[in-house]
């Protein structure tokens, strides 16, 4: 009777006979052999016997099952297949304490492949995950990214406006032609700072020209933004606020 | 604007085919890199389907900027940038038809980095977890976020970054070009100053190197190419576990002339 070992990298987790009945593969606990990890389908294929051969059919799954690194949809089995799932391999054995076959060195010599390939998150759990991600971007965003209006004012120093509204993703403060707050004055940089949006709406302040200061301290890298929050560059203050 | 590049595409030591692919079309300013899922060869199909929609819908945006787009317009960034996340939007429904159509392509996927750079902005768009990093003043940051599953735990504060770099779960995406019907594109812009250097890799780039390799690196060379040559070099010496790209872009600093060496005094005295 044929066995199959289930092994992540070079540890064994689990060995399963498979007789007459058929032995299903996949996340869901419903499965004869359930491998919990978000690449697997909840039913990703199975492994039975037809005819006296071990055939493995795979369940239209998101990341494909692959034997011996080639994907399949339905093939016959033999000891010493190695079957991919995920980064899972199931290696193909022969039960020792049943009669004959005496192919279990092949199966012994054979290591499992190293399957590093990038994989889907599960459709189903793709979808509910990125729904979560939605929600818990906005929510944490509530007062400030629907509601009111990401707003520099100008606390000290010679600008075009008083306050400028950050409607777009990239805000230049300098003397640039790209520049929305702009400096004046002879020796004032092109572009002295850059503040972006990201995806979450939330606002990073980062050095162009000139290094600046949030709140006294110099930022090297694009530092998030919260509303009070003082830029200080090349003379100016700028204050960040949300606008109703 | 003058911008100087260089590109290294490695199959790297472990893989029997390089899945990954790039386009440059410097005549626009256009540096496009996709990285192809699926297995046997869907991954190559996958990927180079994605640089070369993207290029042929950049193309003709440039020729006609009113091109309408694929997708909801975005407020906030240029035409260019809208034109860019069209131009992703139509290399995922591509990939996603090719896949429908073709056997055994099923679940093929690729990821996708963009930059198009117009005067000083650049517009910056990515699917997936290959990345973009920018070296400015000697200080590297990565310029898009991985839409990986560790990448989403560490921003959601479930996973440390030190428990993502470890991770079994790090090959994992949640998005990718070619597996939905429509996909989201993140895009942001960028300013790109003088000396400025920009880097799109692939993830067989940043599995082997740290940041601050990649910021040595880039930061120790003069010439793009020579950059880019020694960033694969690299990831294959530390293991070359998959295909590694990357596309290495300087914005080429002015010579500086009598004028600007007294303007520098002056910045420096500010």
């Amino acid at each position: 009777m044929a066995k199959l070992i289930l092994k992540f990298e070079h540890s064994v987790l689990k060995e399963m006979p498979v007789g007459s009945k058929e032995v299903s593969i996949g996340r869901s606990p419903e499965n004869g052999l359930v491998i919990d990890n978000p690449a697997v389908s909840h039913y990703h294929a199975r492994v039975f016997n037809e005819e006296g051969r071990l055939m493995l059919e795979d369940f239209g799954s998101m990341n494909g099952t692959f034997v011996n690194g080639q994907r399949v949809k339905m093939v016959t089995l033999k000891p010493g297949d190695s079957v991919g799932i995920g980064k899972h391999t199931i290696v193909v054995s022969e039960s020792r304490d049943q009669d004959g076959f005496a192919s279990g060195s092949g199966a012994a010599k054979l290591v499992a492949p190293k399957i590093n390939e990038t994989v889907m998150l599960d459709t189903k759990e793709r979808r509910e995950f990125l729904q979560k991600v939605a929600a818990v971007g906005e929510s944490s965003q509530v007062a400030p990214s629907r509601l009111k209006i990401a707003t520099l004012v100008v606390r000290k120093g010679r600008t075009d406006r008083r306050e400028y509204v950050l409607n777009d993703k990239l805000t230049v403060v300098g003397k640039s032609g790209m520049a929305t707050v702009k400096l004046k004055g002879w020796f004032a940089p092109k572009a002295a700072v850059q503040i972006t949006r990201r995806e979450d709406h939330s606002y990073y302040v980062g050095a162009a020209d000139k290094i600046p200061s949030v709140n006294g301290k110099p930022i090297l890298h694009p530092t998030i933004l919260s509303p009070g929050d003082i830029i200080t560059v090349s003379g100016i203050e700028l204050e960040f606020v949300y606008r109703d | 604007m003058a911008l100087e590049f260089g590109v290294q595409s490695d199959i790297g030591c472990v893989r029997k085919n390089n899945e990954d692919s790039y386009r440059t079309a410097a005549e626009m300013n256009l540096f496009v890199l996709s990285d192809g899922m699926g297995g046997l060869e869907a991954g190559e199909v996958a990927s180079r389907l994605a640089v070369d929609t993207v290029l042929a819908r950049c193309r003709e945006a440039e020729l006609n900027p009113s091109l309408p787009l694929i997708g909801e317009h975005i407020e906030g960034v240029s035409g260019p940038s809208n034109q860019l996340a069209s131009a992703i939007r139509s290399a995922n429904d591509a990939i996603y038809r090719t896949a429908q159509q073709g056997v055994g392509q099923q679940g093929m996927g690729a990821t996708i980095v963009a930059v198009w750079c117009s005067d000083e902005r650049m517009s910056v768009a990515h699917v997936g977890d290959s990345r973009i990093y920018r070296l400015r003043g000697g200080e590297l940051d990565q310029l898009t976020q991985d839409h990986s599953f560790v990448a989403e735990q560490v921003r959601q504060g479930k996973m440390t970054e030190q428990e993502a770099s470890t991770s079994t779960m790090q090959n994992v995406l949640i998005r990718a070009l070619g597996i939905d019907p429509t996909v989201e594109v993140d895009v942001s812009e960028e300013l790109l100053m003088e000396a400025d250097t920009v880097l799109l890799c692939s993830d067989g780039l940043t599995r082997e190197l740290s940041d601050a390799q990649i910021a040595a690196v880039l930061g120790k060379s003069d010439e793009p190419q020579a950059a880019a040559t020694r960033l694969v070099e690299l990831a294959k010496q530390a293991g070359g576990g998959d295909n590694v790209t990357v596309i290495v872009l300087r914005r080429a600093a002015k010579p500086v002339g009598a004028i600007a060496r007294i303007g520098g005094w002056f910045k420096k005295s500010e």
